[in-house]
């Protein structure tokens, strides 16, 4: 067994390591930001379980694993092994990573628009840095953990966005993260930066995925700017393989009258927490952040939003749904804050967890913390399990238990899948859940008295 | 086709039904009436199978089959129906979805071809009209956000798509406004035929007027107090119901 100090002395020993073979080790703003993180590492330590933002999210067992940071992506694919993870029916420029890795052999970014940047951060460091010079570390501020340390530490792929001006992107940018895990454990850690210019507007969809069972660690951060008037449709799908851990945390931040929407799905990883950072910062501004998550026996999901009002009339709905099964476990801390000066906001926030099993079990802690005297704001959680009324209902119109169940669990999910106005991500979301309720069929026979 | 006898059931362990003797043949049509916590509604839910009505003495044959054996959807296979007093909401349970993988059950149990959407479609269209509601409640989530009123025609809805054998109509009448108390009287004497029996709790005499029961119990204190035909329901709109207790003291 690792203790905290042996596998913080790891870390930091790879990452020393690996840091003058990373692109860009000759650029000064760089390699500074490199070092720098390096010792914030050192100074900030592994999150421990007094820090309120880990109370219930042991890291235990990640420390556990000997972890090999890679920044190649280890692995050669082919087309035909990755062509059915493609959303269906959709026009999309297509962008794949494999263990964190630009691949562009199997990506197609043909059809873009001139003008417009999407691709991968490693070829615009090598190429023309001043976009990632300027905007690197922006959003995501100095390092509030060891991992958010690690990530900058080794920053050297990734993608990138850039749209300029009132430019509107057709077609929605498809993102495919796929993981390979190996023999011995792997470490990569992805770093998205996502510019969007005044007035510009586009669709960004994520998908995670992993071919393979094994272990890897996915330590991502994505920063993500919504310049003045800009619209950003942001949907995520995370379908990590069942021995995963997954870290990623999204700094975004708003200008005046930017439209931000974040949909994300949580499926998969053994170990999976999603951090999400919004700070709103023109007035005008408006965000709705809407998830689901589901969790079964072997899984930690947790969600850590931070949300922050900071100037006049701005306005966030934010709506997370969990779905618990088996020995699930689910973690939901979100906050939001609304400054002094930021009158007028409208903020909303709220949780709803249902419990298939009375051993699943989630920790949620909405808060609100306000500073303003004149706002709309509203916070909530629940706790449920499916009502026994409801089962009956169907179940007495000739519906099996099993379906009754799957049914009123979908019209849980329902309501956050109706919001995704892209069908295809909609439909394969739908999809995956409904996979998952029916492997649960010999749990259900038990449900009452388990 | 239905035969209760000294059927005892209690909810959380206090007794509710103590002892109930009813036949119902097929064809017929019965009322059963009684005071508010008389028992009506226990009744209605333990011959549904609903789960907590625990029955500690007595049988009930449905086609000469123990019905009390069978699990809850397998009654519905078996034809039982149970318009609900208090319809079940199901947010983000799409009405039309639910109205489906409800009658593709029964008719599978049936051992009749389930229906495709569009055979389906053309199928619940022609059943709304009967009962007098817009084909947009197909769009809406189960019951959800319903008025009162909508919530009974939706249930009248199930019924017609359906077509059981036993149907047991819980009240299905409080609450309508006066033509949708002719849809449901209309819904039941269609139904109404040598195969099928109804059983109607109600309150109320007028619903009576529209369909003519031949027999109506009243319940009391769990127990059948008394039973007539049509005129019994008359009788008690006139004197109501102290007098029972009067005529069982005597
Ligand atoms: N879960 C429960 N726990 C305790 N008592 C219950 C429970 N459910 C029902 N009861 C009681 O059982 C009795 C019969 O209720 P029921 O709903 O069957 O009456 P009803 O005849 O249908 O009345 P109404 O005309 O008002 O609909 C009532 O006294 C009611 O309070
Ligand atoms: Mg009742």
């Amino acid at each position: 067994m690792n203790t905290p100090e042996i596998a913080m002395q790891r870390y930091h020993d790879s990452l020393t390591g690996i840091q003058p073979s990373l692109t860009g080790a000759e650029l000064p703003w760089l390699a500074g930001k490199r070092r720098s993180a390096l010792e914030d590492l050192t100074r900030l330590g592994l999150p421990q379980r007094r820090q309120e933002s880990w109370r219930y999210t042991s890291i235990d067992k990640l420390l556990g694993y000997e972890l090999m940071p890679v920044t190649e992506a280890m692995a050669s694919l082919q087309e035909s092994d990755i062509r059915h993870l493609w959303l269906p029916d959709l026009q999309t420029h297509r962008i794949l990573f494999v263990n964190g890795r630009f691949v562009p052999q199997l990506s197609d970014l043909s059809g873009l628009p001139a003008g417009i940047t999407v691709g991968s951060l490693r070829d615009l460091i090598r190429c023309n840095p001043i976009m990632p010079a300027r905007w690197l570390g922006h959003a995501s501020g100095a390092s509030r953990h060891a991992f958010g340390a690690m990530n900058s530490a080794a920053i050297h792929d990734g993608l990138v966005i850039d749209l300029p001006r009132n430019q509107r992107l057709e077609r929605p940018v498809e993102v495919l993260q796929i993981s390979m895990g190996r023999d011995d454990a792997i470490l990569y850690q992805p770093r998205n930066l996502v510019v969007l210019e005044a007035g510009s507007e586009a669709t960004l969809i994520e998908r995670h995925v992993c071919l393979g069972n094994s272990h890897y660690f996915h330590n991502g951060m994505s920063e993500i700017l919504v310049q003045e008037g800009a619209r950003l449709e942001h949907l995520r799908i995370q379908e990590e393989s069942p021995a995963a851990s997954f870290l990623h945390g999204i700094f975004a931040r708003q200008a005046a009258d930017s439209r931000y929407e974040y949909s994300g799905f949580s499926l998969g990883g053994a170990w999976a927490r999603t951090e999400l950072n919004l700070d709103l910062q023109g007035e005008g501004a408006h965000a709705r952040l809407d998830g689901l998550y589901t969790t079964g026996s072997n899984q930690l999901t947790d969600y850590h939003l931070n949300i922050r009002h900071t100037v006049p009339g701005c306005r966030s709905d934010t709506r997370f749904k969990g779905l618990l099964h088996g020995r699930g476990r689910a973690v939901f801390d979100g906050s939001i804050v609304v400054e002094k000066e930021a009158q007028k906001t409208e903020a909303h926030l709220n949780n709803a967890n249902l419990l298939l099993s009375r051993r699943a079990e989630v920790d949620t802690k909405p808060q609100l913390e306000i500073h303003a005297d004149d706002v709309r704001c509203s916070h909530g959680a629940t706790v449920g399990q499916l009502e026994p009324i409801q089962l009956f209902y169907l179940r007495s119109r000739g519906i099996d238990a099993l379906d009754a169940q799957r049914m009123l669990c979908m019209g849980f999910a329902g309501e956050i899948l109706e919001q995704c106005r892209i069908r295809p991500v909609s439909d394969i979301v739908g999809r995956a859940i409904e996979n998952e309720l029916n492997a649960l069929a010999p749990e259900v026979a038990g449900a009452s008295s388990d | 086709m239905l035969n209760i006898e000294n059927l005892h059931a209690s909810v959380d362990n206090k007794p509710i039904l103590n002892g109930i003797d009813l036949q119902i043949r097929a064809g017929e049509v019965h009322a059963i009436m009684g005071p508010n916590g008389s028992g009506k509604s226990t009744l209605a839910h333990v011959l549904a199978g609903r789960e907590g009505y625990t029955v500690t003495d007595g049988q009930v044959l449905f086609e000469g089959e123990d019905l009390l054996g069978l699990e809850t959807e397998e009654r519905a296979h078996r034809g039982v129906f149970l318009a609900m007093q208090y319809p079940v909401e199901l947010p983000g349970v799409n009405n039309a979805a639910f109205l489906k993988a409800s009658l593709n059950s029964v008719r599978t149990a049936r051992g009749e071809a389930a229906l495709d959407a569009p055979a389906f479609l053309k199928l619940a269209r022609d059943r709304i009209a009967l009962v007098g509601m817009q084909d947009r409640f197909l769009k809406r989530n189960v019951n959800a956000g319903f008025s009162g009123g909508e919530k009974k025609r939706n249930e009248i809805l199930q019924m017609a798509l359906l077509e059981p054998k036993l149907a047991i109509l819980d009240e299905t009448d409080s609450g309508l406004d006066i033509d949708a108390l002719r849809i449901v009287a209309d819904g039941v004497n269609a139904l109404r035929n040598p195969g099928r029996a109804i059983i109607i709790v109600t309150h109320y005499q007028r619903l009576l007027d529209y369909i003519q029961p031949d027999r109506v119990h009243v319940l009391a204190n769990g127990r059948i107090a008394c039973s007539g035909d049509g005129t019994l329901a008359q009788e008690l709109e006139e004197k109501g119901y102290g007098w029972l207790n009067e005529e069982s003291a005597a």
